[in-house]
């Protein structure tokens, strides 16, 4: 028992002792940061009339200097992420010039000096600012952090300043390189983050889609959705029948948008693809390209085992005029199970959101589909909310 | 000692990780994301039980999030109020005749789906009253999207807090089933247009004393146990999930009340067994601010309910524990759980007593029940200052010396009473859950505009 107590006694005066230490070290934190942030909202008064200085002289001819006198630490670095914040909001000649202060004034020198700080945190907050500042010259070193980096929400932070910073297109495809090497699929990610370069992203996204790493590509599809590039076309032809499933959905998506002429057989061979994003996306893309011929496809799809190929399929029939319409008032007069289920609630939809048109034309189509609903289903609106039972099981996300 | 030790680590595990929290919020923008088409779509469901004083308030913040695509659904479980008018007067809601429900887990029928085209993100759900579990699996099979988020309704979420959330799936989205969010007490904040505008502390006890336990359980705890991927708990306040793993494991557990700790047991279970590589992950720059009960009353039934929620789950899936093939789960999680959190008020009333009882035979023991009882505060106390430091070394959210005093003083205070009521509560739970007492008690909402103080119980 003695020698248990001598133990509690020890490590109560250890618990003591760091209890102390936390108290203290909280109080000079916590004093520290307000002190801090008491300068900085000082520096801030102080050169108002500086940053108003300098954005009056962004269009000059002149380079933007620092303000006159000695500066403290701080207030450099007040004055670096006044100039950061600017130059994230900024574009063109304007950026350019806060770009050239940046430099002029040492900022960008002194945080490629911290890229070789012993410290980790000084390391990574440097390359943060650098790729605020979009500093060229530090993509290199930058390039060599990342390669040395394990995978973590960090590895992203370095990745965007190389994005923001490159000047090279072979700069951004060593980044992607050392993004995707850890082999997570990451790609909304990583297009997300190749959009920020100060490059022509377009041309970037054309050598992307032609690249051999099937992971580049899927990258290159991500950043392109909704963006019509006229040079990917032939990319995209072959991509759409690609093996890798991931990368065909994306192929097919992209293709779509850009409202392609289909050839039969073709809508028919992508309404049968076994991945299910193929078959929504192709669905949904036949009623916004007016693809009356393929109805009885669409009217098929209403039998899908996925639940947005179904969704999408009834939209497109409503959207088919008054003959995908009356597949749906068909199918939810006379069908049944899931099928019935997902028309008539396109149906009501339909009827819920055509009855507010300004246009002419928009009102006789909404006109006809009324007609054709109250053949079907009665003139009094049937407005009695159904009980909807949820038993069963549909799995698909 | 043990529990002590596993404390410790944790603790240790969370300064570990909390610099590169901190780096991570601090050296992200999310100028470029939350307008991206590349992040994933998430259907919030918003599970609403008498929540007429504070629903449109929250429903309102929800819809001007910064967040690209997302939906409000929220599910008016039965309310006796008048939350579901409220709701309708308010956004000019209508039935939709025909809503497709998607049935992918079972549930109530739903009574009707509320909405109006000139809010298309907008959903609201009315069912009979079947608990907050089966709100939610109602709200699953409405959603539309392949991520959702459960959100209380008494709750506000800070403007980037989905899209912090949806930044951290993005970086590892095969592998992210769940990721928890920071919930912290609104009591004493100033808030206005549904936001928090200005942090400070509550000014009442009861919301004090949880404001500090908040902060111990969500910073010196759960960052330790998400970087072990130990998770037992993602708060129901505030968390992000795969939906289609939600479905694989058939949904939320109704009931009784645990079912935020219960789906992410399941969800453990279901990835261990099937051999899939998952992590459930916590994000602490992620916050919901929430009311926290602010009277004795309502704080006991709370926490009852809590006690009674874990023990159901404890019993459900005991069979976790100490089985290698649960890898952390079975090996530390579930144990720690149920000999250190469920079992944790009999230790220590029967230490106490026992230590007591040595005293009272013979005196000359009382330097024993001393140390013995400054160890259990000491070492209590050491791990609330690890917890205020993580806060201070990563978000610094309260601005004031005083509120730090204040802090310090209320984690010391609570050793004394509070931390006994939390046993008393949690063994009053367990007689519940023996006596099949089921009932959620009493729970007064407040008015989100201090100034007209409206208070109502649910």
């Amino acid at each position: 028992m003695e020698a248990h107590l001598t133990i509690a006694i020890y490590f109560i005066y250890v618990c003591l002792v760091l209890i102390g230490i936390g108290i203290a070290l909280l109080f000079f934190m916590k004093i520290r940061h307000i002190r801090i942030q008491r300068k900085k909202e000082f520096y801030l008064q102080k050169h108002q009339d500086y940053f108003k200085f300098i954005q009056l002289h962004l269009n000059g001819v002149s380079a933007l200097p620092l303000p006159p006198g000695s500066l403290t630490k701080l207030e450099r670095r007040v004055i670096q992420e006044k100039s950061i914040e600017w130059i994230e909001q900024l574009k063109g000649d304007l950026r350019e010039k806060l770009i050239t202060l940046c430099q002029d004034a040492g900022f960008v020198q002194d945080d490629i000096k911290l890229l070789d700080s012993l410290f980790y945190g000084r390391r990574i907050a440097a390359a943060y600012r650098l790729g605020g500042m979009r500093s060229a010259e530090a993509v290199p070193r930058l390039l060599s952090m990342m390669e040395q980096e394990k995978y973590s929400a960090l590895t992203i932070v370095l990745a965007r300043a190389i994005s923001k910073s490159a000047e090279r297109g072979d700069q951004l495809k060593e980044m992607l390189h050392h993004l995707l090497r850890h082999g997570k699929p990451i790609h909304n990610m990583a297009a997300d983050i190749i959009m920020e370069t100060r490059l022509d992203a377009s041309r970037i996204l054309v050598k992307l889609l032609e690249d051999e790493n099937s992971d580049f590509v899927k990258v290159a599809l991500a950043a392109m959705w909704g963006q019509a590039i006229p040079e990917v076309v032939p990319a995209l032809d072959r991509l759409v029948v690609a093996e890798e499933k991931d990368v065909r959905a994306e192929a097919v998506k992209l293709y779509l948008s850009s409202n392609p002429v289909l050839k039969d057989e073709t809508i028919r061979d992508l309404m049968s693809d076994s991945d299910w994003e193929v078959r929504a996306t192709v669905a949904k893309s036949l009623g916004t390209m007016h693809a009356a011929g393929s109805i009885p496809l669409l009217r098929t799809a209403l039998q899908d085992a996925n639940w947005w190929v179904r969704n999408n399929s009834a939209e497109s029939l409503a959207l088919l005029g008054e003959t995908g319409f009356e597949v749906l008032c068909q199918i939810a007069k006379h069908g049944s199970g899931v099928e019935r289920e997902i028309a008539l609630y396109h149906i009501e939809r339909t009827m819920l959101q055509d009855g507010d048109h300004q246009k002419l034309d928009q009102m006789v189509a909404y006109n006809k589909k009324k007609l054709l609903y109250e053949r079907y289903f009665g003139v009094s609106e049937s407005t009695k909310v159904r009980q909807v039972a949820a038993v069963g099981g549909d799995y698909t996300a | 000692m043990t529990v002590n030790i596993i404390y410790f680590s944790i603790m240790a595990f969370s300064f570990r990780n909390i610099m590169t929290i901190f780096r991570r919020a601090a050296f992200s923008k999310f100028n470029t994301l939350s307008g991206s088409e590349l992040v994933p779509s998430i259907s919030l469901l918003v599970p609403a039980y008498n929540e007429e004083l504070t629903v449109i308030e929250n429903v309102k913040c929800l819809m001007t999030l910064n967040y690209p695509t997302y939906e409000v659904i929220v599910i008016n479980d039965g309310s006796s109020d008048d939350t579901l008018e409220v709701l309708r007067n308010e956004f000019g809601l209508e039935p939709l005749p025909n809503p497709e429900m998607r049935n992918s887990i079972d549930c109530q029928p739903v009574n009707a789906v509320y909405y109006n085209p000139q809010y298309p993100h907008l959903y609201v759900i009315d069912k009979p009253n079947g608990g907050k579990a089966d709100s939610l699996n109602a709200g699953i099979n409405l959603s539309h999207y392949p991520l959702i988020s459960s959100i209380d309704a008494d709750s506000l979420l800070e403007k980037d807090a989905l899209i912090r959330m949806a930044r951290m799936y993005m970086e590892n989205p095969e592998e992210t089933v769940a990721i928890g969010g920071d919930v912290r007490i609104a009591n004493g904040c100033h808030i206005e247009n549904g936001a928090v505008k200005e942090v400070s502390l509550p000014r009442k006890m009861w919301p004090m004393f949880q404001a500090v336990e908040y902060l111990k359980a969500f910073l010196g705890g759960r960052i330790g146990w998400s970087s072990i991927n130990g998770l037992i708990i993602v708060s129901g306040a505030f968390g992000l999930f795969r939906k289609d793993y939600v479905i694989a494991v058939g949904g939320y557990r109704g009931g009784y009340p645990g079912e935020d700790m219960n789906i992410i047991i399941k969800l453990h279970r279901y990835m261990l067994e099937n051999k899939l590589k998952y992590r459930i992950a916590f994000c602490p720059e992620a916050v919901c601010w929430t009311q926290a009960p602010d009277s004795y009353r309502i704080l006991s039934n709370q926490r009852k309910r809590w006690g009674r929620g874990n023990l159901k789950n404890m019993i459900e899936n005991y069979d976790m524990a100490f089985k290698p093939k649960y890898k952390v789960m079975g090996l530390l999680t579930m144990p720690y759980n149920i000999i250190f959190e469920a079992l944790n008020p009999y230790f220590k009333i029967t230490g106490l007593l026992a230590l007591i009882g040595y005293t009272v035979i013979d005196m000359t023991h009382w330097r024993i029940l001393l140390v013995f009882g400054l160890v259990n505060i000491l070492s209590g106390y050491l791990l609330s200052i690890g917890a205020l430091l993580l806060e201070e070394l990563a978000f610094k959210r309260f601005n004031k010396v005083s509120d730090l005093a204040r802090m310090m003083l209320y984690s010391a205070l609570k050793f004394f009473g509070y931390a006994q009521l939390g046993g008393l509560w949690r063994i009053q739970g367990h007689i519940q859950y023996l006596r099949n007492n089921n009932s959620w008690g009493t729970m007064t909402r407040q008015s989100w505009k201090s100034d007209n103080g409206n208070t109502k119980s649910a």
